[in-house]
């Protein structure tokens, strides 16, 4: 029977193969080309050592990558989580409707992101778009004591997609009215994961409040939602892109203020036919994927396992 | 001093009734245990005591105020859930100072920095408490765990830690043994009786195991469909029941019912002979109740049968015997020396003044006249 001995190879093989051709494979030689000048159609290509990562890291062009990666993430982040907990804790609450508000929460995330990209650029058109033309009723009212909105009536309301100074926030918007409905339906099934017994146990304590309750129960309970949906937030706002490529096909927004790190990969890698920069930013994004997965575990394994 | 009194409590969910005007008064110190089978309201009594539900109708007293309308934390009840219901993401000690903090402290003092800075000497206080109702359950080595590392075990202790901690008026314990092995069940059974005797507080007591009712309660009340059928001490419940459904509720194997009949001048018959006499009865059908213990083997005894089971429990040997005539089994208690093997034959008489009798409705006929007599 000694040839059974190496029965085993033949159940875990197929997964191994497999795993190894379209995920490790892949990534190899990513990371190889990445320390070449390979452009697509060339026979061959010139071993450049770290060039492509010392450009990153010095270039102004990569600075504002980062700049803008680093801004939607921090804004995107907080928000939909923020959010989707408050409205997975109010629709929670509710006795009706809950099933109505679920639903139009969520259908930003089940809409192609492309098209909701055009038709959000419509609607911050300086012209024709709906939002500027709501803003200009505000006008000859009390809300002309901010200063901010006095200065729109005056002169014009911002051009909200091509202002440099806006242009990130804008797209941290729509990335935020996009996301908040994913995180919401994670919490609202977390939210039916904790006990009543211990919100019963909560209130013969003496917790007096909805707070007290909250901080008590709810939160601690949804620790383990929590660190999921961060990582999950974390890595879809540092995998940004189509509103990017639909707002601004060329140049990343004004002044690059909305090169975001995903738009990077693609202008280089695809657009111009840098393989080995674009394989070098790839990797650079594997990075911090990586390290968001490994705190998510430390965390996961830490923190909030409570079995 | 707070004596607890339920008036009148009505409660449906929906189209289904599930308390029909229960009344109850429960002395302060007493042990009181509401038992009945699954669906019979006990729950729900308890927890519209606790206030955790609000009854449709009635009224609920704690000493001289009236509570019915008043939040459940500001009641001064604790509570022991059947499942524990343990702050998973809180150690021990702080599971059992969680009561302590939000009783005692103002809001600004549970700030999560700036608050134990500001209450130092008070939390060390309250730790202090912990501490001793840890002593006082034998649980002192487990305060730094989480409920987790804890058996089921442990975590009842824990449970009964962090209602007993903050000194309540009651405690209310739903179901709090039925997740625990049989043995721990019967020892924590003991050491629950032992803490009411030292705590003298009024504890409230939810179970389905009539057992458990029996064993440690003071007072029982034993409910079925909605309403108590009857209220009072253990022995009085288990030797003179009102109902047909009580005495079969109550008791381990249950109650035998044989039909019988009342002739006309009161003297009851069973298959056709002669067990005792119920004054004053007019001749009708009825159902004779006795208890296991209550039937006694004899050479010359009245009934026959085969034996067809023998449960052993060691002490004592339960004999399940099929007698001619009759489509249930009788359950008769015997010694294991006078036991007799499976398919013998035996014979073995009724204690007439064990006989219950109860009419064709279940509710009892009572022999009291006969009784006293006998014992005259």
């Amino acid at each position: 029977m000694t040839g059974n001995r190496y029965a085993y190879l033949w159940f875990i093989g197929p997964a191994l193969v497999l795993m190894f051709v379209i995920l490790l494979l892949p990534i190899l030689i990513a990371a190889g080309m990445s320390f070449t000048n390979y452009s697509l159609g060339n026979s061959s290509a010139d071993f450049v050592g770290l060039e492509n990562y010392e450009k990153i890291f010095t270039r102004s062009t990569y600075a504002k990558m980062f700049g803008a990666t680093f801004r939607y993430v921090f804004v995107v982040v907080p928000m939909t989580v923020g959010l989707g907990l408050g409205a997975a804790l109010l629709i929670n609450s509710l006795t009706r409707f809950g099933d109505v508000y679920k639903t139009i929460y969520f259908l930003p995330v089940m809409a192609a992101l492309i098209a909701m990209a055009i038709v959000w650029e419509f609607a911050f058109h300086p012209t024709i778009g709906i939002i500027n033309a709501t803003l200009e009723y505000g006008c000859g009212t009390f809300l002309e004591s901010w200063s901010w909105y006095a200065k729109g009536c005056a002169r014009t309301f911002p051009l909200w997609l091509t202002d440099r100074d806006y242009a990130i926030w804008t797209v941290s918007f729509i990335g935020i009215w996009q996301g908040f409905g994913f995180n919401m339906v994670l919490y609202l099934a977390g939210l039916t994961g904790i006990p009543r017994d211990l919100y019963h146990a909560a209130e013969m304590d003496g917790a007096r409040s909805g707070w007290d309750s909250f901080r008590l129960v709810t939160w601690p309970m949804l620790g383990p939602t929590t660190v999921f949906v961060v990582t999950i937030s974390l890595i879809r706002s540092f995998q940004v892109f189509d509103t990017v490529e639909a707002f601004y096909p060329q140049g990343g927004g004004p002044s690059k203020s909305v090169y975001v790190m995903m738009f990077a990969i693609y202008e280089k890698a695809i657009q111009q036919n840098l393989m080995g920069i674009g394989a070098a930013i790839t990797m650079v994004f594997l990075g911090f994927v990586l390290i968001l997965t490994l705190i998510q575990r430390w965390l996961v394994e830490r923190r909030t396992h409570y079995a | 001093m707070s004596s607890i009194s339920l008036r009148e409590i009505t409660k449906a969910f929906g189209e289904t009734k599930v308390l029909n005007g229960v009344n109850l008064d429960i002395q302060d110190g007493e042990f009181i245990t509401l038992v009945g089978p699954s669906g019979c309201g006990k729950s729900t009594l308890l927890r519209i005591l606790a206030g955790l539900e609000t009854a449709d109708g009635g009224a609920v007293r704690i000493g001289d105020t009236d509570v019915t309308h008043t939040r459940p934390s500001a009641r001064n009840l604790a509570m022991v859930f059947q499942s524990y219901a343990l702050y998973p993401h809180l150690s021990v000690a702080q599971n059992m100072l969680t009561p302590l903090l939000l009783r005692d402290l103002t809001t600004a003092e549970r700030l999560p920095i700036l608050g134990p800075l500001l209450s130092r000497s008070k939390r060390r206080a309250l730790m202090d408490q912990v501490d001793s109702a840890a002593q006082t359950l034998k649980i002192t080595d487990l305060l730094p765990r989480k409920p987790g590392q804890l058996s089921g075990g442990q975590r009842q202790r824990v449970a009964l830690g962090r209602a007993m901690v903050r000194n309540p008026v009651a405690f209310l314990m739903d179901e709090p043994l039925s997740n625990l092995d049989a043995a721990l069940r019967v020892h924590m059974r003991s050491e629950l009786a032992e803490l009411h005797r030292r705590l003298k507080t009024t504890f409230v007591y939810v179970t389905h195991d009539q057992a458990e009712a029996l064993t440690m309660s003071d007072r029982m009340a034993v409910m079925m469909g909605g309403n108590i059928l009857q209220f009072g001490r253990p022995d009085d419940i288990y030797r003179d029941p009102d109902s047909l459904a009580v005495a079969q509720f109550v008791g381990s194997p249950g109650i035998n019912t044989i039909p019988g009949e009342i002739a006309d001048n009161g003297q009851l018959y069973v298959q056709g002979k002669r067990i005792a006499t119920v004054h004053g009865a007019a001749r009708q059908p009825v159902t004779v109740g006795i208890r296991p213990e209550h039937l006694t083997i004899s050479h010359t005894g009245q009934f026959k049968g085969v034996v067809r089971h023998r449960e052993n429990l060691g002490s004592d040997i339960f004999l399940h015997v099929a007698v001619e005539g009759l489509t249930q089994v009788a359950v008769l208690r015997a010694s294991p020396d006078q036991a007799a093997t499976l398919g013998a034959q035996v014979a073995f008489d009724m204690n007439p003044d064990r006989v219950l009798v109860f009419d064709s409705q279940g509710a009892r006929i009572r022999m009291s006249v006969p009784k006293m007599a006998a014992m005259a």
